[in-house]
């Protein structure tokens, strides 16, 4: 127990760095999807085409081959792009561009499905109003969206919570490895990785419980059907 | 409505003229031509596949018509080809011609996410540019009208398919719609739900609204419009005052037509 007080502040360090890597990487990772998704269900074949192309990739390969490829090909693609700039893929940007599109990829079909179910009627209910294409976008689909994609999204979320783990390996000071080194120092293993696993299981359970508002909120209007 | 009758010699509310509209080599309107001066009640009605819904649907561009031309209050939609196919000119201006032309869908269509007032409130806001207070009282207004002012914090799914249809008639009467559109008002309600929308639109037709009504309702056409028009094949087979009309139709198949319907 003396141990984890001892070590605490490098593992609290270790959970800042892991935190801020998520959220980084969710609300990189929304934007990208929501571009993807409505570059998916564009009236165009050009655009619709290749986005489906690399979406499927990203979703196809695991994980941790992307944060690979990102992070030893990064630096040899800035070096190349800008010669005697001396720039690096760090590992916290290698893991937040790779995380961010597997989290896009996965997150532009929730959200092409969610725009799927919006039933047309509704749509059609605002073009017949003189919403513009804009304003149908922003007052009508987006509202509706929100119901149908969180859970989704909630589950994308956990996921790439707990893929922050695999940046540790090209180096990120994360709380996958300050408890390894702590694990490493004290000779106590068990006690920090169980350690560790009861802090990525705090923000998981938080975050259960802000899903499940944020669904709750979503739906207003569709919990009484008849 | 007393405004209405200095309009009654001038520009005719909708005019549409030779209106064609092909889905691939299918021809479903082959030339349809209506003028609907201020407080005129026209009922289009027709079996299913005669064309009446589309045409409702080209007047307000929600199905790009092939051919023909619309005019609101004289102001022609214009129309222009893209890639060999027809599309509108100017989308800014099919918006604010729509504006003018409030529809009320077979469905409802009323937007599940916001409640009766907001749906009531949306249009006048993000199309018409009225202040929130402004919007909220017309909306009031219109909700009161057609008896659904209690209703107003509820949303849609929590109302009955007749009180559905009443809010989509007060969302449309809020818009001050040179014309209103009917697709099949009635078609989707419960048999003893239809008599508190057609109530609510007998209602309208007295107090001098432009109307264009696609029902079954037999009733109404006789009772609430001031024309008749029946579509076959995409084409007017018949038209004309109501009483005299559906007393005697000059076409053999609308005369066919109206003694299934009141079988």
């Amino acid at each position: 127990m003396d141990s984890v007080i001892e070590y605490l502040p490098l593992l609290l360090q270790g959970l800042r760095t892991t935190l801020l890597l998520a959220v980084s990487t969710a609300v990189l990772g929304l934007a990208l999807g929501m571009l993807l998704a409505l570059a998916k269900l564009s009236r165009h074949g050009w655009l619709r085409a290749p986005v489906f192309a690399i979406t499927n990739f990203l979703r196809g390969i695991p994980e941790f081959l992307v944060l690979l490829v990102i992070y030893f090909g990064g630096t040899q693609l800035l070096g190349a792009l800008l010669p005697g700039a001396g720039l690096e893929m760090g590992p916290f940007a290698a893991g937040l561009t790779a995380l961010t599109l597997v989290f896009g990829a996965y997150a532009s079909e929730t959200f092409r499905a969610a725009f799927l179910s919006v039933p047309k009627g509704q749509i059609e209910a605002g073009r017949a109003y003189g919403f513009n294409a804009w304003q149908c976008f922003r007052h009508i689909q987006l509202p509706q969206i929100w119901r149908v994609a969180i859970p989704g999204l909630g589950n994308l979320w956990q996921g790439s919570v707990k893929d922050t783990a695999l940046v540790s390996i090209v180096g990120l000071d994360d709380l996958m490895r300050k408890s390894s080194q702590a694990a490493q120092s004290t000779r106590e293993p068990f006690t920090f990785y169980l350690v560790a696993s009861l802090m990525f299981l705090v923000i998981t359970v938080v975050s259960m419980w802000i899903i499940a508002a944020l669904e709750r909120r979503a739906s207003r209007g569709m919990t009484e059907m008849r | 409505m007393s405004a209405a009758d200095n309009t009654r010699n001038g520009q005719a509310a909708l005019e549409v003229r030779d209106l064609r509209k092909s889905f691939g080599e299918h021809e479903v309107l082959k030339g349809i031509s209506l003028t609907a001066r201020d407080r005129d009640v026209v009922a289009i009605l027709g079996s299913s596949g005669s064309g009446k819904s589309t045409f409702l649907r080209c007047i307000n561009l929600l199905e790009m018509p092939s051919g023909g031309e619309v005019r609101v209050k004289g102001e022609l939609i214009e129309m222009t080809t893209r890639r060999g196919r027809p599309a509108p000119a100017s989308m800014k201006q099919v918006d604010r011609i729509r504006a003018k032309l409030a529809m009320v869908f077979q469905q409802f269509n009323l937007w599940q996410h916001m409640t009766v007032l907001e749906n009531v409130t949306a249009g006048q806001i993000h199309v018409l540019g009225r202040s929130k207070a402004e919007a909220v009282e017309k909306a009031e207004a219109m909700l009161a009208k057609v008896g659904v002012a209690e209703k107003r914090g509820h949303y849609p799914s929590q109302l009955s398919g007749g009180q559905q249809q009443r809010v989509a008639i007060a969302r449309a009467l809020a818009m001050d719609p040179e014309v209103m559109l009917f697709d099949e008002p009635t078609s989707a309600l419960d048999p003893e739900l239809v008599n508190e929308v057609l109530r609510v639109m007998r209602g309208l037709a007295e107090e001098g609204r432009t109307m264009l009504v696609v029902t079954h309702e037999i009733g109404f056409a006789r009772e609430a419009a001031n024309r008749v028009m029946f579509l076959h094949q995409g084409l007017v087979e018949d038209e004309g005052e109501p009483r005299a009309l559906l007393a005697n139709p000059n076409s053999e198949r609308f005369r066919q037509f109206l003694s299934g319907s009141l079988k």
